[in-house]
């Protein structure tokens, strides 16, 4: 039996809003924000309405249940029901929308904004795609110095950094719940694994004002670490962070 | 013949792991956990531990001077959280094991669990014993008698036994707010304060009345939170009494002021009539309290990393003309400059003690809001700013304009700002007033009902040498002020759905007339 295409057209729409629901808010486990959702649905309905009248026979055959609904004297029953709804519906929806609302405004930012091809750092211009950790060579060519300068980045982030990254870099420091957003995971792989050393030095020496403007609203409360620590440090600590957590930093270059 | 061999040695195993098994059974106090060793216990310390607690395990880390509470010296071999008798000083296993495991709350001690086999903490907790040479186990065990269960008639004997002669009230004050009534320290010299017992989130081994219950019986050693049960003791409690007085303490927990994660909001609500001036005023009462986390000032020079309050609460009402904000927190110490007492409780140098409310200069277009820390030079903050006064002055109700912690101006005048606060048995309570619109929109945030404003706190704590950029603040959050009920929405809801209703119908005679002139 062939399915009905007004059911069809309902059906794809059912789909692909459940599909994003189950996506995002349950596999992904970040929720969708609902005027994301209402914005997609609108040009998916969109699409999906070209596509199921793209001739005059199927325009026809979409709307010949809804037609028949309404002349048709034997669906009269059905014509009442559906005819009491809709005007409810679109009551209770105005309502809603013109209800006064109580929750906060919903802030939207990005994570992970792409960097300045160079930044102002400790006083100059900083080209940032070709910047490298000066003591990563150390890792190969000496592994006891390595060790000192990771111990040293250690000291530097139980001083300063934990507070709000965490004992265990797991972003629970004993402040981390004061703050919104709340301070990064760099145990998790999604956040210092997936960045390149020029990155997090970027990030660190310039902190929640150095952002860039696509990353409005600027809200984070990352220090400026360069009005704090050297330009050592804040590599040796970027030593520590990948150290501890055992995860490797990204680069241009093939292994 | 591989298989044979295999069978007979798997056999052999089973055998020798049940009588292992059977003879371990038999001996008192023995686990099936292997021997810990205490090199694995030394690679895992200099990893996890070394960076607080120092490599000689003194707890002289680098940043202690940065903790607050400081991180345990090892080599005293005193632990503060142990459930052997208060007259053995060893600490048992067990205490070691759950402090490791599961943290400590309100410190910068984590739990370890998620990282940390329960050998590998057996392994850490056989090598930081080496620092203070203990070998034996505890032999004297704290006895818990027949647990008392909460009730109205156990607390009410826990509450009298509580300030029977100032037993817990000479020091934990008369709420239990932990206010500073006389100056204590450790061991070591360092300063130490009563727990705030309104604030169970803050005790560092759980609220649980048998774990309060063996709090007041063994004390907290190398404080000067004494043992109950010690016979010696001129304030001692029996076991019963111990449990009536663990029960109270639970009972002390603040169910209106306790930080909701999810909560954002500060909702202001309409008052008809006069808005309250005080304190005091009970209309308070009819608004919702919003209770934030405050954290110290670690953002911009010059940081201060141990601040002594952690949470405010806000309520806020308004009027025509008017929005009053309410502010309590609890502060250990009442910072009069001038006054002996206070200052005999103070750290060091005493300042007063103060409180800002931060708002946007102007209403923000969209979500961009100005620098968390008091502005930058794009977008300016106003900062509402209430301080205690001293022996000789007045509190005091300033504006201050701040394009930065270090850009920070206090205006001539009060922009129709006005506040005032009083101090109780550990608590500051604020109020601070202003008009809703003011004769400088340029230079004011200028209210209006139903919008989202952000908001933001800090407090200082004069006795805690908090003044200047040194204090604990919050993040952005949001102030609304509720909007009245109107039937705007609901005449128009059943306008549209009358609407569309005479369309449908429209639509439908239509059709069947069309039907009855085809037919």
């Amino acid at each position: 039996m062939r399915i009905p295409r007004l059911l069809q057209a309902i059906l794809v729409l059912a789909g692909v809003y459940f599909g994003f629901i189950v996506v995002f808010d349950y596999i992904l486990e970040a929720v969708i924000p609902r005027s994301l959702l209402t914005m997609y649905m609108f040009f998916v309905t969109a699409g999906v309405f070209m596509v199921f009248t793209y001739d005059e026979d199927q325009t026809r055959e979409l709307v010949a249940p809804i037609k028949a609904m309404v002349e048709n004297p034997q669906y009269r029953m059905i014509r009442n029901v559906v005819f009491t709804i809709i005007p409810l519906l679109v009551g209770f929806g105005v309502y809603t929308k013109m209800r006064p609302s109580f929750d906060a405004p919903i802030e939207l930012r990005t994570i992970h904004p792409a960097p300045p091809s160079t930044a102002q750092i400790f006083g100059r211009r900083v080209n940032l795609l070709e910047l490298q950790n000066p003591f990563r060579k150390f890792e190969k060519e000496d592994p006891e110095q390595f060790a000192e300068l990771v111990a040293e980045g250690a000291t530097v982030y139980i001083e300063n950094c934990q507070y709000c990254h965490g004992d265990k870099l797991d972003g629970k420091g004993p402040y981390a719940e004061g703050l919104n957003p709340t301070p990064l995971n760099f145990q998790d792989i999604g956040t210092i694994a997936q960045l390149q050393e020029s990155y997090l030095f970027w990030r660190i020496t310039t902190g929640g004002p150095g952002l860039p403007s696509e990353a409005a609203p600027w809200i984070s409360s990352m220090p400026v670490w360069q009005n704090f620590l050297e330009e050592d440090e804040i590599w040796k600590v970027i030593l520590f962070l990948y150290d501890y957590t055992g995860h490797e930093p990204r680069s241009w270059g093939h292994e | 013949m591989g298989a044979r061999m295999m069978g007979v040695l798997s056999i052999r195993n089973v055998l020798r792991g049940v009588l292992t098994a059977g003879i371990l059974a038999l001996l008192p106090n023995v686990t099936l956990a292997q021997a810990s060793d205490e090199e694995n216990g030394e690679v895992i310390y200099a990893k996890r531990c070394l960076q607080c607690h120092g490599e000689d395990g003194d707890g002289l880390g680098p940043a202690a001077e940065r903790l607050n509470p400081p991180p345990r010296d090892f080599t005293l071999g005193m632990f503060k959280f142990k459930t052997s008798a208060f007259d053995d000083d060893i600490a048992n296993d067990a205490d070691l094991i759950r402090m490791i495991r599961d943290g400590m709350p309100g410190t910068a001690m984590p739990g370890w669990s998620d990282m940390l086999s329960e050998q590998d903490i057996l392994d850490v907790i056989a090598y930081i014993k080496i620092f203070a040479d203990l070998g034996e186990e505890a032999e004297l065990q704290l006895d818990y008698g027949t647990q008392v269960t909460s009730s109205p008639e156990s607390i009410a004997a826990g509450k009298l036994l509580f300030e029977d002669g100032e037993r817990c009230t000479e020091c934990h004050g008369l709420e239990g707010k932990g206010n500073a009534l006389k100056k204590l320290k450790d061991d070591n010299g360092d300063r130490t304060w009563p727990r705030n017992l309104t604030k169970p989130w803050t005790f560092r081994a759980s609220n649980d009345p048998k774990d309060i219950f063996t709090r007041i019986s063994v004390g907290i050693p190398t404080t000067q939170m004494p043992s109950f049960a010690d016979p010696k003791s001129k304030k001692k409690l029996t076991i019963e009494e111990r449990w009536n007085v663990a029960n109270y303490v639970a009972s002390l927990a603040k169910t209106e002021q306790v930080v909701h994660p999810d909560n954002f909001v500060v909702q202001a609500s309409r008052v008809e009539g006069t808005l309250p001036v005080t304190p005091e005023d009970e209309l308070w009462g009819t608004a919702p309290s919003s209770t934030f986390i405050m954290v110290p000032q670690i953002v911009g020079q010059d940081r201060f990393f141990t601040t002594a309050n952690d949470t405010i609460s806000a309520r806020a009402l308004y009027d025509d003309d008017k929005i009053a904000i309410l502010l309590e927190w609890d502060d250990r110490t009442q910072s009069i400059p001038g006054d002996p007492k206070a200052i005999s409780i103070a750290d060091e140098e005493i300042f007063q003690d103060a409180v800002a409310v931060q708002f946007p200069q102007s209403m923000p277009k969209g979500m961009e809001k100005p620098y968390f820390l008091m502005g930058d030079a794009a977008k300016p903050v106003n900062l509402w700013r209430w301080s205690s006064g001293t022996t000789e002055d007045p509190e005091t109700a300033t504006i201050i304009d701040a394009i930065g912690i270090n850009n920070q101006v206090t205006r001539e005048g009060h922009a129709g700002l006005s506040a005032s606060g009083s101090y109780k048995n550990g608590t500051w309570r604020v109020v601070m007033t202003r008009t809703l619109k003011t004769g400088s929109p340029e230079n004011d945030l200028q209210f209006e009902e139903g919008r989202f404003v952000p908001i933001s706190f800090f407090a200082w704590d004069g006795s805690n040498s908090e003044v200047g950029t040194a204090h604990a603040m919050t993040t952005w959050y949001w102030l609304q002020m509720t909007p009245r009920a109107s039937s705007k929405p609901m005449v128009y809801a059943i306008g549209s759905g009358l609407l569309i209703f005479v369309i449908l119908l429209w639509w439908g005679r239509g059709a069947s007339s069309r039907r009855q002139k085809s037919a």
